[in-house]
């Protein structure tokens, strides 16, 4: 997979009917193999779409199609591309496929035409993973962030954080070589300051990991509550189909059921759960284990308590449970006229500052506070922050490396603040924080890392 | 004659190689013009510096004679980088050339195996792309089973002072020719390097007294305690000369501005290229036009001669304007010129034609080592020097190379430096070129590298037993370190090793207080104790430090097949396949290491490499 000297080839479009399909080709022969399966006798033009047919062969397809050539350096993998669209019948794109091996290619692995990209320089590691991430985004949210860091956002912002690191560095070396020269590359106090800088603009970015890590990952949402509280029918409304099974009879939802929706632009994957109580028969237990387990790992949870009743003891029990947990409290059924003791915020109130009960008044059956439930989860995940800021960085990989330069500048900055440790040592701090920089952008990884990567891409891209 | 090895040239890296060589047992000719300048110091009359210094305690770690040298003959001694950590510590020393030279001379002497050759190197004859012999310029034959060329500033030698320009490797010596139009004749890359020396001085013509009384000459005086080159050096060190510091004037500044058209660095008529670390006063004036004034040292050469060494002040302008640029300094205004200084340009071979033995690719057991290859300094072209007798010796044996890693010696940076990136200027050796550094201290020199020396049999009975005492001390120090139970301020027990580890704590402290004994001794006192201090303090440190050069060094195991074709890699770019095929690297280490060779290029090398042999057939393009 890491050789890219022959041409490989791939249908680029999902698989099955659709109205147009594209084959891809990359490689040093791309043209020569496109003229093998080509009705055209002149050359492509270059960045130019051409109408012409697939050469018949025996009985195989036939079809129009448009060729588009795009010359290496300038194409998406840095080689020769040719890109066939033709139309989207599965018999005639394995046709064109079938033809392009035949005169020389190599079906493509997955991943394997952003990976030549990256190999050629096109593309740096960040901005593949981005490709990726574009591909794989469900709502317009993840497709924004995937987009800038495609765009070079990040590797421009960790480029500028290198920037000021190495000068630090050098500045430092320069003393350590040059100790004759009779004057200082860079005073202490600078060096505290300069460092500061650059964990200050370090933690700027990994501030916005934790939302850009949502938005790219989504979270989970569980519908708790006892049974008969109305949580099937709340989750129908929230994932917008009649998707578990609604009766008045207690315990009807037995395993979970998990449905993944946008809100608000965070993936969002709804689970719901059996309904908490003692008993039942063999199956329900387990459903209610299930439950359990669904709840601990949970981003919020959503404690669903039927208003028109007073509350009950698994009802208190949840709530306590749960108390310490980011949640939303959910009274339903507010179409019905209100027990009195109803509202728990009372009795259960705020043990756990960090996560302030948040009270939501609903009626799944008539629609009523659904607006604001969703409001609720979106603030119980992001802890209230706007999602209309962009997030730099998302990728749990980027996170965890730049979470690593951190930890060393924070300790060089430390040393140096003491002014006790050696500036060798203060420079082995340094230096392991741009080796984790160099593995973000991929100037330094190892083949593991590259191929663990590009394991996750679809085939034709 | 017919010798086992031969060396051409007597300079720092000839005289290792020899030594090295016959000390393996080899029969050794060591061809050089005069038994005068053997050892011989041309420019500054000083050993060692910033990582330089290291080098020099790795050579004697290995059984070299620089260390031991200078410990001999140094006048004045200074551990640089004092204030700052172990590892960058370096040793310098002002050496009495003249009994420098005679130290090394006298040393080669005492050696059996060792015969002189005394002439000029012409031709090597070769056979069967193997050295077979080295024919004289007078017409004598010399036959080797190897051969070492260390010819340093000789090849096509050109000396600028103003405009006038004389055919010479050194003052007053004659270049070689024939040997650079045979070294050409194999196809070795070749280039055009510049180096320079400031005017010498006569001592008695500087009233120093007068100018250090006026505060113009401050006195940089040497360690009370001086740190010794060798590990063999037990008796103390002496500084025995007084060194100045003086600054350059707007005087200096006009002058070289005012003449700047008869500079040959600055008017055409030199081509080749200087080190930028070392700038001659041209350049320190004219690229840094914003600094008022820059430093200038003045370091005798000797105990029993005259001449005063300016350091800082080396230039090629012509005679008469060094007269005046030498008097325009506070304190010389009647200094009187020895010899002026000069620019020499020199032809180097481009070092990337070699293997990590300093044997040529292109040539069996032909190796070339020291200034030749591109270097600057004493040191750098010792360590080659050791490097190439070595392995010229086992190759002559037929025994298999001997090298050294980037993580286990400077000496290993020097030469995997060279063999995969050549040089564009004059290469000088630099801590931070090291990417160990932690790991590569003067005070664990003999650690790193004295078992290796013994194994190869460079290391006599004597000295091993020396160092095996020495190995023993240190860890039952470090033992004592964590067995001995300290109060902290605080009133509790804890080990001295956990002790020392908290900012502000002080092994000297500790031991002043009565609180730990170690058993340290006399010379190397203070190196040893911050050597273990260090050791504890940075434990950690070192252990990362230790664990990301064994994570290297897997790279640097896996090895590319002698003679393997690049370009049947799929997936190499045609730049990429061009300079693998020139450099020829011999582990995938290497590779990583060439410019113009990225990562992902190293990644698809490494798949390749490790594919059988059947699946590289079928993946042909």
């Amino acid at each position: 997979m890491f050789s890219t000297e022959d041409s490989i080839v791939a249908i680029a479009t999902p698989p099955g009917r659709g109205g147009i399909g594209v084959v891809r080709i990359s490689g040093a022969s791309s043209l020569r193999i496109a003229a093998g399966i080509l009705d055209h006798p002149e050359p492509l033009r270059p960045r130019h779409a051409t109408y012409t047919r697939i050469r018949r062969n025996g009985a195989g397809p036939s079809d129009e199609v448009i060729a588009t050539y795009f010359p290496g350096p300038r194409s998406y993998t840095g080689e020769f591309v040719v890109e066939i669209s033709a139309h989207g019948s599965p018999v005639v794109l394995r046709g064109i496929l079938d033809r392009a091996v035949a005169a020389g290619a190599r079906l493509a692995e997955p991943g394997e035409f952003t990976l030549r990209a990256f190999l050629n320089g096109k593309r740096d590691l960040v901005q593949a993973e981005a490709v990726a991430d574009l591909i794989d985004a469900a709502t317009p949210l993840q497709a924004r962030v995937a987009f800038d860091q495609l765009e070079g956002t990040l590797t421009a912002q960790i480029g500028e954080i290198d920037r000021q690191l190495f000068d630090l560095i050098a500045r430092l070396e320069a003393s350590l070589d040059f100790p004759d020269e009779g004057y200082h590359f860079v005073e202490p106090a600078e060096i505290v300051r300069r460092i500061g800088c650059v964990v200050q603009t370090l933690e700027r970015l990994l501030a916005s990991a934790p939302r850009g890590r949502l938005i790219r990952e989504g979270a989970t949402v569980v519908v708790a509550g006892r049974p008969n509280v109305g949580k099937s029918s709340i989750f129908n409304r929230l994932v917008g189909a009649e998707r578990a099974i609604v009766t008045d009879v207690a315990g009807t939802t037995r395993d979970l059921i998990a449905e993944r929706v946008d809100v608000e632009g965070l993936a969002v994957t709804m689970v719901d759960t059996a309904g908490c109580r003692e008993a039942g028969d063999r199956v329900e237990r387990e459903g209610v284990m299930r439950a359990a387990r669904a709840r601990e790992v949970a981003d919020v949870l959503l404690v669903i308590i039927d208003g028109s009743v007073p509350l009950m003891s698994e009802d208190e029990r949840l709530l306590a449970e749960t108390a310490a947990r980011p949640r939303v409290v959910v009274v339903n059924k507010v179409d019905l006229p209100p027990a009195r003791d109803t509202n728990p915020s009372g009795s259960h109130g705020e043990p756990d500052t960090a996560h302030p009960t948040t009270l939501v008044r609903v009626s799944a059956r008539t629609g009523a506070g659904f607006e604001h439930l969703r409001d609720a989860i979106v603030a119980g995940l992001t802890g209230r922050e706007s999602l209309r800021d962009p997030a730099m960085i998302s990728n749990a990989r980027h996170i965890a490396l730049l979470e690593q330069a951190r930890a060393s500048l924070v300790a060089a900055r430390a040393s140096s603040e003491a002014g006790e440790a050696p500036e060798e040592i203060l420079l082995a701090d340094l230096q392991a924080a741009r080796a984790r920089f160099d593995e973000v952008v991929g100037t330094r990884t190892s083949e593991d890392v590259l191929r663990h990567i590009f394991e996750r891409f679809c085939i034709g891209k | 004659m017919r010798f086992d090895v031969i060396v051409v040239g007597a300079g720092h890296a000839g005289v290792e190689a020899a030594y090295a060589a016959a000390r393996l047992g080899c029969s050794v000719g060591l061809c050089t013009l005069s038994r005068e300048t053997v050892a011989h110091m041309p420019c500054n009359p000083a050993v060692g510096g910033t990582a330089k210094g290291h080098l020099v305690r790795e050579i004697d770690a290995l059984g070299g004679l620089m260390g031991r040298a200078i410990d001999a003959t140094g006048i004045q001694f200074k551990l640089l980088n004092r204030s700052r950590g172990p590892a960058v510590w370096s040793p310098r020393a002002q050496a009495d050339k003249q009994r420098y030279a005679l130290w090394v001379t006298e040393a080669l002497e005492r050696e059996p195996n060792i015969s002189w050759i005394f002439g000029r190197a012409g031709r090597i004859e070769v056979e069967h792309q193997r050295v077979v012999a080295l024919a004289m310029e007078d017409g004598d034959r010399h036959e080797c089973r190897a051969l070492v060329i260390t010819t340093g500033t000789f090849l096509n030698g050109l000396i600028h002072i103003g405009s006038e320009q004389q055919p010479a490797g050194r003052h007053g010596e004659p270049p070689s020719r024939e040997m650079a139009i045979s070294i050409r004749s194999f196809g070795f890359e070749m280039g055009r390097l510049k180096t320079g020396t400031p005017p010498r001085l006569h001592r008695d013509s500087i009233d120093f007294q007068r100018a250090a009384s006026d505060g113009v000459f401050v006195e940089e005086p040497g360690d009370e305690q001086p740190v010794p080159f060798s590990f063999s050096t037990r008796a103390a060190l002496r500084n025995q000369v007084r060194c100045w510091l003086l600054h350059t004037n707007d005087a200096v500044r006009d002058l070289v501005r005012g003449n700047i058209g008869s500079s040959p660095l600055y008017n055409g008529q030199i081509q080749g290229i200087g080190p930028r670390y070392c700038p001659s006063l041209e350049d320190k004036i004219m690229r840094f036009p914003d600094r008022e004034r820059h430093q200038i040292y003045l370091e005798p050469e000797g105990l029993d001669v005259d001449d005063i060494y300016v350091n800082g002040f080396s230039m090629s302008l012509p005679r008469e304007v060094q007269e005046k640029l030498v008097h325009a300094l506070p304190g010389l205004e009647s200094a009187s010129i020895l010899r002026p200084g000069y620019a020499v340009e020199y032809d180097f071979v481009q070092p990337t034609g070699l293997r990590s033995t300093l044997e040529t690719h292109r040539v069996g057991r032909l190796f070339f080592a020291g200034q030749m290859n591109g270097t600057s300094g004493y040191e750098e072209a010792a360590a080659q020097g050791l490097m190439a007798g070595i392995n010229a010796s086992r190759a002559a044996r037929g025994d298999g190379p001997f090298t050294l890693g980037r993580a286990e010696a400077y000496i290993g940076i020097l030469v995997d430096d060279l063999i995969t990136r050549g040089c564009l200027e004059p290469y000088r050796m630099f801590t931070s070129r090291a990417e160990h550094r932690l790991l590569l201290r003067i005070d664990n020199a003999d650690l790193r590298l004295t078992p290796a020396g013994r194994r190869l049999g460079l290391i006599d009975e004597e000295s091993w037993a020396r160092f095996e005492a020495r190995r023993e001390r240190h860890a039952r120090n470090l033992d004592t370190l964590n067995r001995t139970l300290v109060r902290t301020s605080r009133g509790e027990r804890v080990a001295a090793s956990m002790l020392l580890r908290r900012p502000g704590e002080r092994l000297e402290s500790l031991m002043q207080r009565g609180e730990v004994a170690l058993d340290v001794d006399g010379v190397t006192r203070d190196l040893d104790l911050a050597s273990i201090a260090n050791e504890v303090k940075y434990e950690g440190y070192l252990k990362q430090e230790a664990a990301r050069a064994e994570r290297m060094r897997r790279q640097e195991r896996r090895r590319i097949p002698e003679g393997f074709a690049f370009a049947q890699v799929p997936g190499l770019s045609r730049e990429v396949v061009h300079w693998l095929s020139q450099i020829r690297p011999e582990t995938l280490g290497q590779a990583s290491r060439i410019p113009g060779v990225t990562p992902a290029a190293v990644a698809v090398l490494g798949v390749y490499l490790d594919r059988p042999a059947v699946a590289r057939r079928l993946d042909q393009p």
